[in-house]
């Protein structure tokens, strides 16, 4: 039941930063992954704390072999997209409950759009 | 059988913060540098990530990150009237093994001591004259300034993500920063992390009563950084779990993710895992070491590696021991006071007091290691005037949270019963509805508290053990009534439910409970080889390759944590040794 509350509440919040994330700053995106470069790298292969993030749009949550992931996000059923990216930004424990990133989010959906914008160039 | 292996340039021994910056700045310069470490590798992602890292059992309980006892340990005795006893199990202090050593367990602060320090005697002489110091108090100038090593502390702070605010740049007073701290360059490079209740509610009452509190510097990231080596950090999450844990969110200053991945990635350098050090050679003349021996601690085999320079990085108390295992320097005496090696251990003392508020909520579950407010009005400032009271020395005091544990954190009103249903109810009640004020107050030295090898007992190496011969002196029983005195009075202006009062520590000290992680002194630094073991740039007087580096080296202890001026002093001498490759021999002259 909490789950459902969470998924519902996730969704609840989609319209809001679709329109944000078409304009995202990619500099200053760049700058904003410095929030996430201590665990996470953009090159293929490179796990550190967190997965790399290398082609994760488009990639199912928990799906990289030589990562061991929580639980909690393998069984998510996510599959990473700008907007599934952005609801697990902005609050990483309401949207996937147990997940181990210790990261408590990033709250401004401006900040989160230039974050995914710059992703979008960076995990290619 | 020993098998001698080929000569390299240096060698260190543990690799903690002194040695992985030391590794980092001579393997930049070009040195083949070997480190020999006693325990394993360590990595934030393959041994602190959650949720294994949040096991109060394995980590506090079982000491998961600390020295192992079993292998060997030291013998303790208040006075050297008593037979000291080997301590089978860490209580007191926790020393730190393996990659990264007591700096991936610590919980941050990092204090810049100042020339109220470095030139105690004099100042202390001066202002009270000779007969204020006691004459078994056998403090003493360090021979350095505040002035020489400040671009060192700023190196140290940047390198290690401190997070704090200053109260004094260039002579400029700051507000919202520690008056009373010596002049620094610059700001910290991050901000205070982000108040808690508990802090707050102390920070009020302090200044209400006229005193001057300040956000307590740590290496507790308050937001992503990367520092001027590239290192990244994460920004503190706040949970609760610092002192003796590994931070999963890379967001605690320590060297397993800052100078020693960038010492790993050079071709000069070569870590060994389980390596223990059991001896430093030296050679024919005395004047030089020759290397070290050591025996790997998986399967036994014992190993001499020959190197042009020694630098002795364990933790403090290892340092001492192994200097007085290989019988460089001459070991101190308590009775003729002769001998240096050994001389002027100190501790820490302090008191504190536990505030009960019936109806509010603190949550210490969400706090930093640094999470905290401090005050140096009967530390730092030179203006409270220490004649009346008597005591050489200071303490501050502070409140916040660092680390309350889930299971071991239990704050209770004095009376309540220690079990069953009385118990259950006082601790569901007050858990989160208590804070502490506490104090830490320094240790001078004094004639006998010392360290040297035990008569009886061995380690598995068949070694001797070192002995420690220490209590607190009537100097330190002042300080902590004083101490106990203050904490009481701003306590009892916070109005609380319940109070349980601050007491100073005048029992002798008991090796059990434990109270604190800054163990100083034993090859002390200074400025004549009678009276210390090194010179300021930390080097030997006896053998001029040899560097002990580390808190070994304090000629005293402050109430301040030392891995400010030990990080600081580790820049100061791998610039030294530096110049030192260039143009071998004694740096300063005996």
């Amino acid at each position: 039941m909490n789950r459902m509350i969470h998924i519902l509440a996730a969704i609840a919040v989609v319209a809001v930063p679709v329109a944000a994330l078409a304009d995202g700053d990619v500099a200053r995106g760049e700058q904003k992954f410095g929030d996430c470069a201590a665990c996470h790298s953009v090159e293929t292969g490179v796990n550190n704390v967190g997965p790399s993030l290398h082609a994760v749009f488009g990639r199912k949550a928990g799906d990289l072999v030589d990562f061991r992931y929580s639980p909690a996000l393998k069984r998510s059923g996510i599959t990473w997209t700008t907007q599934t990216l952005d609801q697990f930004i902005a609050d990483p424990q309401k949207v996937v409950p147990a997940n181990r990133m210790p990261y408590g989010g990033m709250t401004d959906a401006g900040d989160r759009a230039d974050l995914i914008a710059y992703l979008q160039k960076a995990s290619k | 059988m020993v098998t001698k292996l080929k000569e390299v340039d240096a060698v260190i021994v543990g690799l903690g913060w002194t040695g992985g910056i030391l590794a980092k700045e001579l393997t930049e310069a070009g040195l083949k540098v070997v480190a020999l470490e006693r325990g394993g590798m360590r990595s934030t992602d393959k041994d602190f990530a959650v949720p294994g890292i949040r096991d109060e059992l394995r980590f506090v309980n079982r000491q998961d990150l600390m020295m192992n006892t079993a292998r060997d340990t030291l013998t303790i005795r208040n006075n050297p009237s008593q037979e000291a006893l080997p301590m089978r199990r860490l209580g007191s202090f926790l020393p730190g093994d393996g990659v990264g050593g007591s700096g991936v367990h610590w919980s941050g602060h990092t204090w810049r001591w100042t020339d109220m320090e470095f030139k105690v005697r004099s100042m202390y002489e001066e202002r009270y004259g000779k007969n204020f110091i006691p004459a078994d108090m056998t403090i003493q100038d360090w021979g350095i300034t505040y002035a020489e090593i400040e671009p060192y502390y700023d190196r140290f702070e940047y390198t290690a993500a401190i997070s704090g605010k200053a109260g004094n740049i260039k002579g400029q007073i700051q507000p919202g920063g520690n008056p009373f701290e010596a002049p620094r360059a610059r700001e910290y490079p991050l901000p205070p992390l982000a108040t808690i209740l508990s802090s707050e509610m102390f920070d009020k009452a302090a200044r209400n009563t006229g005193y001057h509190p300040f956000p307590r510097p740590t290496a507790n990231a308050s937001r992503a950084y990367t520092n001027p080596d590239g290192a990244k950090f994460g920004a503190c999450q706040y949970c609760g779990f610092c002192g003796r844990f590994g931070c999963e969110a890379n967001a605690k200053g320590s060297a397993h993710m800052t100078v020693i991945p960038i010492a790993m990635r050079n071709p000069n350098f070569e870590l060994r895992e389980h390596c223990w050090v059991t001896k430093v050679l030296k050679d024919s003349d005395g004047k030089r070491v020759t290397g070290v021996t050591y025996t790997n601690i998986l399967n036994g085999d014992e190993f001499e590696q020959p190197a042009g320079i020694v630098m002795l990085c364990a933790y403090a108390i290892n340092n001492v021991h192994l200097m007085l295992l290989s019988g460089i320097g001459e070991p101190y005496d308590p009775v003729t006071q002769k001998g240096v090696i050994g001389k002027n251990y100190c501790y820490q003392t302090g008191a504190g007091a536990t505030l009960f508020f019936e109806g509010r909520h603190f949550n210490p579950f969400m706090s930093a290691g640094g999470s905290n407010v401090t005050m140096d009005d009967f530390n730092t400032n030179w203006d409270f005037d220490r004649g009346p009271h008597g005591f050489v020395g200071g303490y501050n005091v502070g409140a916040g949270f660092n680390t309350p544990l889930p299971l071991s954190f239990r704050p209770l009103p004095r009376g309540t019963p220690q079990w069953g249903k009385a118990w259950k109810t006082a601790t569901a009640k007050w858990w989160g509805s208590a804070m502490n004020i506490g104090s830490s107050g320094s240790v001078m030295a004094n004639r006998y508290n010392y360290y040297d090898l035990d008569p009886t007992y061995k380690n598995a190496f068949g070694l001797p053990m070192m002995r420690m011969t220490f209590d607190y002196k009537e100097n330190e029983h002042k300080l902590g009534r004083h101490a106990a005195e203050i904490v009481n009075s701003i306590a009892k202006s916070m109005n609380p439910t319940h109070l349980n009062e601050a007491s100073a520590r005048t029992e002798p000290w008991s090796v059990v409970p434990y109270q604190s992680t800054h163990n100083t002194g034993g090859t002390i630094m200074g400025t004549d080889p009678k009276t210390s073991a090194v010179n300021k740039y930390l080097q030997s007087w006896d053998c001029h390759n040899l560097f002990c580096v580390g808190a070994n080296v304090f000629p005293h202890n402050s109430s301040y944590n030392p891995t400010g001026p030990v990080g600081a002093l580790t820049y100061w001498t791998a610039d030294a040794i530096k110049r030192y490759v260039k143009n071998p021999g004694p740096m300063v002259p005996a």
